[in-house]
This record gives structure tokens, sequence and C-alpha cells, in this order.
């Protein structure tokens, strides 16, 4: 890293980022974004990419960052921003390797083509989609306590303040309602899908 | 106390996202002839709901980017504006 601004940032236990994350996400990743985002963009217009890119591979090294944070397996040995432009530094260099592999070619005819029908049904259809589309149904609520929930692992008493219940027990029989709706609504096309 | 419906779920999800598995499972396993499918679809739900998370958060950096970065875009258009005026000043 050539940035002496990262480096001179004490090192956040990842404990106490989890903890910022999950507590308030919005402004720990703003910060997070707006000191290490610069640099990362920079790197990268360095070494033949563009903006977009950068944004591309750092977004990506968000992602995994929030996820190990937030589980308990991230391990922080200098600034979460230095951790960060790491992965997005690592994220870049596999991505100038596949493009040396793969040279970007320009679209044919062959790239038009619409799939073959014949195929496409043959397919199985993918359960993840399926879930996606059947909790997007759900109501609001329900899907923003779910992926509070189990996607970012944000506490219940958290959980039970934002959505106005009245005890930690009250989310915890909500969430399990909501989950059992979404599981009513996908059970019947995953049985035929899976089963027969 | 939950209904049983909920308990059921509750008891499979400590069975898939638990830290140590349920005492009770091999025994529930044994009674419920429909767990093992019950199971294998509620661990599809959480696999949904897993990539719902990436898509929400992605969509929040998404505006977080464009927050940061989408003024000073503009002032930077701006700025470049009014000195391309200035140049145009100094020639007439």
């Amino acid at each position: 890293m050539n940035s002496s601004a990262t480096l001179s940032a004490p090192p956040a236990p990842a404990a106490e980022l989890a903890a910022a994350l999950r507590a308030n996400r919005e402004q720990t990743l703003t910060q997070l974004y707006a000191h290490t985002f610069p640099m990362l963009r920079r790197y990268v217009q360095q070494r033949g990419g563009s903006a977009q890119d950068a944004k591309d591979v750092f977004q990506d090294a968000v992602v995994v960052l929030y996820e190990q944070a937030v589980s308990g397996r991230l391990t922080l040995t200098a600034s979460a921003s230095t951790y960060l432009f790491s992965v997005s530094r690592n994220l870049w260099k596999q991505e100038l390797s596949r493009r040396s592999r793969q040279p970007a070619t320009p679209l044919s005819d062959d790239h038009t083509q619409l799939p073959d029908t014949a195929a496409t049904d043959a397919a199985p259809p993918d359960v993840t989609d399926m879930v996606l589309q059947h909790l997007a149904q759900l109501t609001t609520k329900c899907r923003r306590m779910l992926v509070s929930f189990y996607y970012f692992q944000q506490p219940l008493e958290q959980i039970a303040a934002e959505h106005q219940y009245g005890s930690i027990r009250s989310a915890t029989v909500q969430k399990f309602k909501c989950l059992e709706r979404l599981r009513n609504a996908v059970r019947p096309v995953f049985r035929n899908a899976f089963t027969s | 106390m939950m209904r049983p419906e909920l308990e059921r779920l509750h008891h499979i999800e400590r069975h898939l996202l638990g830290a140590a598995p349920a005492p009770e499972w091999p025994l529930l396993q044994l009674l419920d002839a429909d767990l093992e499918a019950d199971t294998e679809l509620q661990r599809q739900l959480y696999q949904g709901v897993y990539r719902a998370g990436q898509q929400q958060l992605r969509q929040e950096l998404h505006q977080i980017h464009q927050r940061l970065y989408r003024r000073r875009g503009w002032l930077q258009a701006g700025t470049n504006y009014l000195h391309q005026l200035r140049r145009l000043w100094r020639r007439a």
C-alpha cells in the first residue's frame, strides 16, 4: 500500500467493528467508504482500471468485510480501512489476471442469440431465486425482519426496538411467523420441483 | 410458548444455525417423517434470505457511493465550467 493515511489509523478490533456495523450500518460503512475508496480508486486507475472497476472491487470487498465481521470470522491486525484496501487490491489483481486470460471480445451475433428454449426448460429451477421471489411478496416488515436477523445479524433487541415490539420474545415469535409464511409460500413449489 | 409449528421451525433453526447440535435431534428424526425434507427446505430459505441481504447491502453501498461522490462530480463539473467561462472571457 502506498498511502500512510490508512496505516496511521489505529487498528479497530474486529468485535468493535462488528458492533458498529450492527448498531449503525450506514454511518459505519459511509466512514469506511469515504476513508478508503479514494485511495483504492487511485490504485486501480494507476494500474489500468477505471473508476467503475474500482467501485466494483471495493464494494465486493466491503461485502466480504461485512460478512466476516458480523459472523465473527474476521481477525484485524491493522485498521479496518487497511484490511479493506488489501482485500480490494487482491480482488483487483484477480480481475486483472482474469482479463489477461480472457481478453474482452466484441459482441458477435452469437451473443445476441436467445437461449435455446428446450435447454432452458430442462434446467432445474434455482431454489434461491424462487425464495427471493417469494420473499419479495412478504410484507416489508417481515422481509426487513428476516434480512436484518439472518443476514445483517442484528441482535433481536435492536430488531424489537426498530419494529416497536414490546419484548425480545414478541420479536422472536414474529420472526418465526415471517419465516413460516415464507416457508409455506415456497414449500408447494419446492416439493413439486424437487421431490417429484 | 410458541405454537407447535413455530417451535418446530425453531428446532430446525437450532439444528442448522446453532453452534452445537440439538441433543433431541436424533429423536425428532425418528418421530417426524417430514423432518429431513423440511430441514432442507429451511436451509434453502436461509440461503435465499442471505442472498436478499447481499443484494440489499450492495444497494446500500451504491447509495453511499452516490451520496459521497455524485455531489463532488457536480461540483467538479461546475468548477470546470466556470474555468472555461473565465478563459473565454479573457480571450474576448
